[in-house]
């Protein structure tokens, strides 16, 4: 059995962890169901906690597994791409429950409720091959997101994890300040804007941000000690 | 031959203090080596390092003729069984389960047995166990595994005598149907000197003593009586301690005994008691045998 696969049963052993992946749909699909009068009909907001879920499933598999994996005799490497490997069959099988999911919605009309809950507007919105692969992405990159803050949380305690997360914070800023920048000079006259981007072209970004956190994260865990 | 297991100026800082300092040890392969020291001696890091799990500042190690860091080829040879292993949300059958997927030599017989031996439930949480218990898993898997290189950290921490029995049988039974290079720390020196074929001191950072534990029997004496007595018999030899008390002395004397020696010390009404393994641990620890080189080459002088 290659050392990948080993890393990712041994990961789900932990099985509570995972387990509360399915419990989380029916439980955040209840609340839209009940106050779908009240906060209009569009309830995709509800669907947030299963795809944040997945970020958390990504830290616990760093702060809880990592220590004994390594004493198992994983290399850092292995145990890092076991475990994204993990996350990957996860957000595969996860991406396919929503799109049938999003097909029975749209066959019902809304449950019967006219409600939107597997189809968020814009992002999971059109055929199911592109609900099925923008899930997929969008949930692995949280995964590896997830990891990337585990492995911190490893190296550098809690003050590393907060220097990490303002740095990124920085990042954004000084995203948003070039993309302004860029409006009043280029970005405007080349005719761009995210609002141009399709679903599709947002996944692929999405795929390039998850391979870079999945090198950071490998940068990372590198020189983890246990 | 190349050695299990060889450190070269093995050296591991952290920000205010030395963990370990120049290492240079190598340990044969199919044998039994005590690592011994009081606590903060760096045993940990140097099994830390020996494992992979953390890493030197300078230096080097070596395991099994390859660098342990990141090498798989490596680390599924080598099992490392430490005192204050954390782990996952896992059944103590699951813990056994998962290792078994890893270690090429895991013998599922032996962990089965080690389990009725220390009395464990294979459905019950780790997290659950006692601290004994937890020692309990981590000598099983530690044994089962079988690997070529078995590191034990404080195996035992929590377990009651007869277990730390168990424990002692079960390694030397299976060591003797399948060699392995074991390097154990312990500070239960005494239980396990009988098992030890080499002994490495530490004391903070550094090697104080690293001899084969035959050279060691006996290779320091406990003389007390009168002092005269005393010191005509200490003449010309190294020693490591004095004692006084009026008329009374008592030292600690280094090299071997000869016929004459014990003779002389008879009828001087000398008392000859020679040092066990922990008594000579606690002087090297003290300081009397740095540098290592001093003590290995005492050592020698005793052994001819």
């Amino acid at each position: 059995m290659n050392t990948w696969v080993k890393v990712a049963r041994y990961n789900l052993m932990m099985s509570a962890n995972y387990l509360v992946l399915p419990l989380i749909l029916p439980f955040s699909f209840a609340v839209g169901a009940v106050t779908v009068g009240r906060s209009g009909h569009n309830a995709a907001g509800y669907l947030l906690s299963f795809v944040i879920y997945f970020a958390m499933l990504g830290m616990q598999t760093i702060g809880r597994s990592l220590p004994f994996g390594l004493t198992l005799g994983a290399s850092r490497r292995s145990f890092y791409f076991g475990t994204a490997l993990l996350g990957m069959a996860l957000a595969l099988v996860s991406g396919l429950v929503l799109t049938a999911l999003q097909a029975i919605e749209r066959a019902t009309d809304g449950w019967g409720l006219s409600m939107r809950f597997f189809r968020v507007p814009y992002l999971l919105n059109g055929p199911w091959y592109a609900t099925w692969l923008t899930s997929v992405v969008g949930l692995f990159a949280l995964f590896v997101y997830g990891m990337w803050y585990g492995i911190g949380y490893n190296r550098w305690g809690l003050l590393g994890t907060l220097a990490f997360i303002a740095v990124q914070a920085l990042v954004v800023v000084a995203g948003v300040v070039v993309v302004h920048f860029e409006h009043w000079h280029v970005w405007s006259a080349a005719g761009g804007s995210f609002a141009g981007l399709t679903a599709l072209g947002l996944t692929g970004v999405i795929a390039a941000l998850a391979v870079l956190l999945l090198v950071g994260g490998h940068a990372t865990i590198r020189r983890a000690t246990v | 031959m190349t050695p299990a297991i060889s450190c070269a100026g093995l050296t591991r800082r952290y920000r205010d203090h030395t963990a370990l300092d120049d290492i240079n040890v190598a340990i044969s392969g199919g044998t039994i080596t005590g690592l011994l020291g009081r606590n903060g001696a760096g045993k940990t890091t140097l099994l830390r390092i020996m494992a992979g799990q953390e890493f030197p500042t300078a230096g080097s190690v070596r395991v099994l003729g390859a660098p342990p860091a990141e090498n798989e080829a490596v680390l599924r040879r080598l099992v490392f069984v430490r005192e204050d292993q954390a782990y996952p949300d896992l059944k103590v059958g699951q813990a056994l389960r998962a290792a078994s997927w890893f270690y090429p030599n895991w013998d599922r017989a032996l962990a089965s047995a080690l389990l009725d031996d220390f009395g464990l439930r294979a459905h019950k949480a780790v997290k659950k166990l006692s601290r004994g218990q937890r020692s309990a898993l981590g000598i099983t898997i530690g044994l089962a595994a079988r690997a070529e290189v078995t590191l034990f950290d404080e195996p035992y921490a929590g377990l009651d005598a007869v277990a730390r029995q168990v424990f002692y049988d079960r390694l030397l039974a299976d060591f003797a149907e399948f060699p392995r290079t074991v390097l154990l720390s312990t500070h239960l020196i005494d239980e396990a000197a009988a098992m030890f074929e080499g002994v490495i001191v530490l004391d903070r950072g550094r090697v104080v003593l690293d001899a084969a534990a035959d050279d060691l029997r006996g290779a320091a004496t406990r003389v007390s009586g009168p002092c005269l007595a005393v010191e005509a018999l200490a003449a010309g030899r190294p020693v490591w301690e004095r004692r006084r008390l009026g008329s009374q002395a008592s030292i600690v004397m280094v090299g071997p005994l000869s016929a004459d020696d014990r003779e002389q010390a008879r009828s001087s009404g000398l008392d000859l008691t020679p040092l066990s393994l922990q008594q000579i641990v606690v002087q090297a620890s003290t300081g009397v045998l740095a540098p290592a080189d001093e003590a290995s080459s005492e050592t020698e002088r005793t052994s001819a």
